[in-house]
């Protein structure tokens, strides 16, 4: 009996030593991507905790923004997603095609097919964030994104 | 002798005369009123071309009449992708209370809880009468009726009859609408915006065969968009 409750002891220690390790690895997941170079000079607008942040996807900044080449003088190669900037969706958008396939966004979303060359990825999907906004919206938020573009003047 | 029979048959033509027209005029007189009190009839347009399916409706509509959540008084189908990758569209259908005038579920109600609003022609359910027996969910064609899990009546749309129409509102899917695909409007008004759309525009509605007489319009959608 005491054997037994030895081993139950044994095997509850070697579970929950396992389950903080994970949890410690989980906590890091992001350290990589954050101590890259850039991350020197952008440190406030720079930190990356989002799904892309994770360390077995080994990227780093450049994997989306392209490599560093004249930056910081201008003109550069550097890619921006922001709404000012003068990029084409195209190039915007074939950032994210490098990896994400159409048809496997277009299962996850009806609306990816619809707006595959109108709009870009960014003006819905926040990827620096812990977690993206757009998903997981509920009915009433998701329909009043669509609101923000499609309303007609009455 | 002869007078008095010559006079008692006139008398009598002329009484059998009064009684047979006095019928006829009082249907006169009834069919008067009828157009007084027929001059609204409700109806609906939806324009499959300009909606984005963005369920704006279907939200507008489950907050204003309180629908419960897992049942919902209109949903918009959507078919599709049609078209090849990047240039891919979908089309979206109401899917609702069709309001027809010749109505299955109030003819098969068994307690007079389904019922056609005479004013407006549309068809609305009191939910006192209704003792759940779900024959018109049955018998309605377009299948758009539900218990409603909180009243335990049958439900479903009645342009919102008991909410925005006594507000002297349009519907709620009407106004939350942002590409103004749907129009609601008289059909006795010819000046109305409903009217003047269904007399510009081919219309069609669903099964017109079954003699139902629905009044829901669909301006169907056509392949790919207006580019300007």
């Amino acid at each position: 009996m005491s054997r037994n409750n030895w081993l139950l002891m044994l095997s509850v220690g070697v579970l929950s030593f396992a389950l903080m390790s994970q949890g410690a690895n989980s906590a890091d997941s992001t350290e990589q991507i954050n101590n890259d170079s850039c991350m020197k000079c952008h440190k406030r607008n720079g930190a990356m905790q989002g799904h892309h942040a994770q360390e077995q996807l080994k990227m780093s900044c450049s994997s989306c923004h392209g490599e560093q080449g004249n930056h910081p003088k201008k003109p550069n190669d550097l890619m921006v997603f922001s709404v000012e900037n003068d990029m084409t969706i195209d190039t915007k958008n074939g950032v994210c095609l490098k990896c994400h396939s159409p048809k496997k966004i277009a299962q996850a979303e009806w609306t990816h097919n619809v707006h595959a060359q109108k709009v870009s990825c960014t003006s819905c999907h926040k990827l620096h964030p812990e977690s993206d906004p757009i998903m997981g919206l509920g009915a009433k938020d998701s329909s009043n994104v669509c609101r923000n573009c499609h309303t007609v003047q009455r | 002798m002869e007078n008095s029979r010559r006079h008692f048959l006139k008398s009598t033509c002329a009484l059998v005369a009064g009684v047979s027209v006095y019928p006829l005029s009082r249907d006169q007189a009834n069919a008067d009123t009828g157009i007084r009190i027929n001059n609204l009839k409700y109806a609906m347009l939806h324009d499959e071309t300009k909606c984005i399916g963005c369920n704006a409706c279907v939200e507008a509509c489950r907050e204003v009449n309180h629908v419960p959540e897992g049942v919902t008084r209109l949903s918009i189908e959507q078919s599709g992708p049609y078209g090849k990758y990047p240039n891919q569209y979908y089309h979206f259908s109401r899917h609702s209370c069709q309001h027809c005038e010749d109505a299955p579920c109030v003819n098969v109600c068994p307690t007079g809880a389904a019922f056609i609003d005479k004013e407006n022609g549309i068809v609305s359910v009191n939910a006192d009468k209704c003792v759940g027996c779900q024959y018109c969910i049955l018998a309605c064609p377009y299948d758009v009726r539900f218990i409603n899990p909180v009243t335990k009546a049958a439900d479903k749309c009645d342009f919102c009859r008991e909410t925005n129409l006594k507000q002297d509102k349009q519907p709620a899917c009407v106004e939350a609408c942002p590409t103004k695909a749907l129009v609601f409007g008289n059909l006795k008004d010819p000046e109305s915006e409903l009217v003047m759309l269904l007399k510009a525009n081919p219309t069609q509605r669903t099964k017109l065969d079954l003699g139902t007489r629905p009044k829901l319009f669909r301006i169907t959608a056509k392949q790919g968009e207006i580019i300007l």
